[in-house]
């Protein structure tokens, strides 16, 4: 068998960014590194598919793979987190050894199905392409394997059916609108008004710097409990400092204010 | 419609002949598609601003050279001099890269597009286009998915949270919308029986599948905007929303590749259109019959080409210059639960169309305006043109009984009066205002009194 | 066609050693910071979206594969032996996956707002 000369060289470029792009799926830090690198492996197989006059074939490999399937990982790891790392305990026990042990028994099987393999004859790309590269290939898909192709559509509902459950929640109440919260405030008669909106200064405008109190201190309320929960509330110390040395000189500080002060310093 | 049947072929390879096409000669016209698209795109960013300017009674860019033409040329210029940031929270590697694709990856899907028919190029007889398979038309989807990932990679590679939103958004609307680009031209795969784009124009010498294929032209034409991510579905840089959206980081000459990315892209959509459901480079049917057809194909046929192409982006421009954007709920709900649906079953339609063409519904003939249909082509035809009548029958019932109930309902609440206490007050739940009679006629516009100075106000 | 994928990354490479050449460079910590409109950032940039996008891009996957099929369908449409039979089937394969996306949209995968 020989190979072209151009087919050669786009070999000897487009295969090592291959085997990049799948070493870099092994070893990135980054999920999305990992990820790009995927699709990078996948986009040039597909290129190399049509290098090989499997023109079909190889489109369909960037269309499904790269475009479809990467954008699910893009997807799945913008959901779960960029910077949150495995974690590496079981929640079931056992359950590393039975997927060991079924990852075992799945190569067993494919390879004892791939060694019993006999190759016929080869027909030549001429005879399979007479009609076209397309035809070629439809004519296998609807003639000889038309259950397998009935069947994909089995799947592929079932596949509709488990993003549904991945992806969905149905609503058993009406979602509460913004009329509802009001009356709901409203009735229980705590913070009537809505919660206070962060601090916005002259200097500083920030959503983790509390709102301020008449009195100088920070209204905890403020700050939304997302940011409380993850520790990144910041101080007002700095900001309510240079009132306060003014007022100080000046004389018009109340005892509350010199407490806060004292406080925030700490 | 049954001579389409004759005139398809019984393979789907290519027609256009490349086997007079040196490597070299190749090269040649990679850089001249290379070079037509940049032209383009200067000219057509020009052509944006003036038309929207005329359209919003204004002139536009008028002042660096004849008509303000290198105004895009120096907006070029001025991007290259800007300083180039990249952000402390970005990603390095990704945030090069993802200019970089949505930059090289928009050029690509051109090079199936035929351009012209066939030319005498430097001594070689050579079809005026790149290359053909008999997959094209579906490298262009296949590349428009690669492409996504410019945007995707741009967005989380920025290290913000507009940006990141705005990838998402553009990524879940641009696959959204491939799937109904996808269903829509298989329609015209059904009618050419092949993908290969100089096979489709050629299948097309009868009669442009924008007849046969209406409802396809109509849906590509929704997901063309769509998929490039113009006006009114522009979601992924909302100005309103999210700033600049995938972009908002991106300063230089790295948003200008995104810039270039959007309007070639552009361009590689309405060229599809064009091959597509308007004949590609055949001349317009009058035009065609002139001098037993001297005017329709050779170097002709990139006059008409160009000049069906720019018909689309004079729409992509009209589209900009009068619709506001639509919200994102809408614009998804618009893509799964119309248009695909829709789509799969017009291409059923079509199936059954061709099928009754082809002869698998029996085979007797009708002669009507001087062509031959099938009997069960129009039998099909007319059970479609009935179930679109009953379907329509039946929404605009619904739609008449939801208006009475609403009109019941509103007649239910108590009329006020919003100045009664001498100040507006907007109505309470049950209430409904007595619009005043003025509103209307205030609201009219002023007549128009001096249009005359405006080309010289800049 | 690869010729004008490397013209267009030519273009890019081009363009960036032209802004190197061209623009100015002015580090200033305040310009390197994430834009948010005018408020500071808080913490690392990453916040959880909305997992609507991924019950659509689980409907992309199975719709791709869908066009897939149909494709080299309307190859071999035109094909004496198959043409019909290959009708009937592709018929029961779309209204499969009807019956699906009608029961997604049911349910409420697909509508935007919950």
């Amino acid at each position: 068998m020989t190979v072209g000369g151009a087919e050669s060289a786009l070999f000897w470029i487009a295969g090592p960014l291959a085997v990049a792009g799948a070493l870099a799926l092994l070893f990135a830090r980054k999920a999305v590194h990992a990820a790009v690198g995927m699709a990078t492996a996948m986009i040039v197989l597909g290129i190399f598919y049509i290098a090989q006059q499997a023109e079909f074939l190889g489109v369909i490999q960037i269309f499904v793979y790269s475009g479809a399937v990467m954008m699910l990982f893009l997807f799945v790891i913008m959901l779960i987190g960029v910077d949150s790392s495995d974690s590496l305990v079981e929640t079931i026990r056992g359950q590393r050894w039975a997927g060991l042990l079924l990852a075992a028994g799945l190569a067993a099987i494919t390879i004892a199905g791939i060694g019993k393999a006999a190759f016929g004859t080869p027909r030549g790309l001429a005879e399979a392409n007479k009609d076209g590269n397309v035809s070629g290939a439809a004519r296998l898909i609807f003639g000889d394997y038309v259950w397998a192709f009935e069947a994909t559509s089995a799947l592929l509902i079932t596949a509709a059916l488990g993003a549904m459950l991945l992806a969905h929640r149905e609503r058993l109440t009406p979602k509460a609108t913004q009329a509802d919260w009001s009356r709901e405030r409203i009735r229980s008669g705590e913070n009537v008004a809505g919660l206070p909106a962060p601090g916005v200064y002259a200097r500083h405008n920030a959503v983790d710097t509390p709102a301020l109190l008449p009195d100088g201190s920070p209204a905890e309320l403020s700050i939304s409990r997302v940011l409380r929960a993850r520790g990144q509330v910041g101080t007002t110390g700095a900001l309510t400092q240079v009132t306060q040395e003014i007022e100080h000189e000046v004389g018009d500080e109340s005892d509350e204010q010199a407490t806060t002060r004292k406080d925030d310093d700490a | 419609m049954s001579t389409l049947a004759a005139l398809a072929a019984t393979t789907d390879n290519p027609v256009a002949d490349f086997g007079d096409t040196p490597w070299w000669l190749s090269l040649v016209k990679a850089l001249l598609v290379f070079v037509f698209l940049l032209i383009n795109t200067l000219l057509v960013i020009w052509f944006e601003r003036r038309v929207i300017g005329r359209m919003q009674q204004r002139p536009g860019p008028n002042r660096a050279g004849p008509f303000g033409l290198l105004q895009t040329l120096a907006d070029g210029v001025k991007l290259a001099l800007k300083e180039d940031i990249v952000p402390k929270a970005a990603d390095k590697i990704m945030f090069w890269a993802a200019p970089a694709i949505a930059g090289a990856m928009a050029f690509v899907s051109f090079a199936i597009i035929p351009m012209g028919g066939t030319v005498w190029m430097f001594g070689h007889k050579t079809p005026l286009q790149l290359t053909d398979t008999p997959i094209a038309t579906l490298l262009v989807l296949a590349v428009a998915g690669v492409g996504v990932y410019g945007i995707v990679l741009a967005g989380w590679s920025s290290g913000s949270t507009y940006p990141l939103l705005g990838g998402l958004r553009s990524s879940a609307q641009v696959i959204s919308y491939e799937i109904a680009m996808g269903l829509a031209l298989v329609a015209v795969f059904l009618y050419a029986g092949s993908m290969s784009t100089s096979q489709i124009v050629f299948a097309q010498n009868d009669l442009w599948y924008i007849v046969p294929a209406f409802f396809s032209f109509v849906v590509y034409v929704i997901t063309m905007v769509g998929e490039t991510n113009r006006l009114p579905f522009d979601l992924a840089e909302g100005e309103g929303e999210l700033t600049g959206g995938f972009h908002t980081e991106y300063s230089s000459l790295k948003f200008a590749m995104f810039f270039l990315g959007e309007y070639v892209n552009m361009f590689t959509v309405s060229a599809l259109a064009t091959t597509l459901f308007l004949g590609g480079p055949a001349a317009p049917p009058g035009i065609a019959a002139i001098g037993d057809g001297m005017l329709n194909g050779g170097w002709w046929g990139l006059l008409w080409f160009v000049v069906k192409l720019w018909l689309f982006m004079f729409f992509f421009v009209w589209l900009r210059g009068s619709l506001p954007r639509v919200r994102y709920d809408q614009f998804m709900r618009l893509g799964w639960k119309v248009l695909i649906p829709t789509t799969l079953v017009w291409v059923v339609m079509v199936a059954f169309i061709r099928a009754a063409e082809l002869g698998f519904l029996g085979d007797s003939k009708v002669s009507l305006l001087g062509r031959d249909f099938p009997r069960a082509t129009l039998f099909i035809i007319a059970c479609i043109a009935l179930a679109v009548l009953v379907a329509a029958w039946f929404y605009d019932n619904h739609q008449v009984k939801r208006r009475a109930e609403l009109e019941e309902a509103r007649a239910m609440d108590e009329e006020i009066d919003p100045f009664a206490g001498g100040h507006p007050v907007p109505p309470l739940p049950g209430q409904r205002l007595v619009e005043p009679p003025l509103a209307l006629s205030a609201a009219r516009p002023a007549p128009v009194t001096d249009s005359g100075s405006e080309e010289n106000r800049g | 066609m690869a010729a004008v994928g490397v013209a267009g990354l030519l273009l890019f490479g081009v363009a960036m050693v032209m802004r190197r050449l061209l623009a100015p460079v002015s580090a200033n910590p305040v310009r390197l910071t994430t834009y948010e409109s005018g408020v500071d950032p808080v913490g690392s940039h990453w916040a959880q979206t909305q997992v609507r996008y991924l019950g659509f891009a689980f409907l992309y996957v199975i719709f791709a594969v869908d066009a897939v099929y149909l494709f080299p369908w309307a190859t071999v449409l035109r094909d004496a032996d198959l043409g019909a039979a290959s009708l009937a089937e592709m018929g029961i394969f779309i209204a499969v996956l009807l019956v699906g996306l009608v029961h997604a949209a049911r349910r409420g995968l697909l509508r935007w707002l919950p």
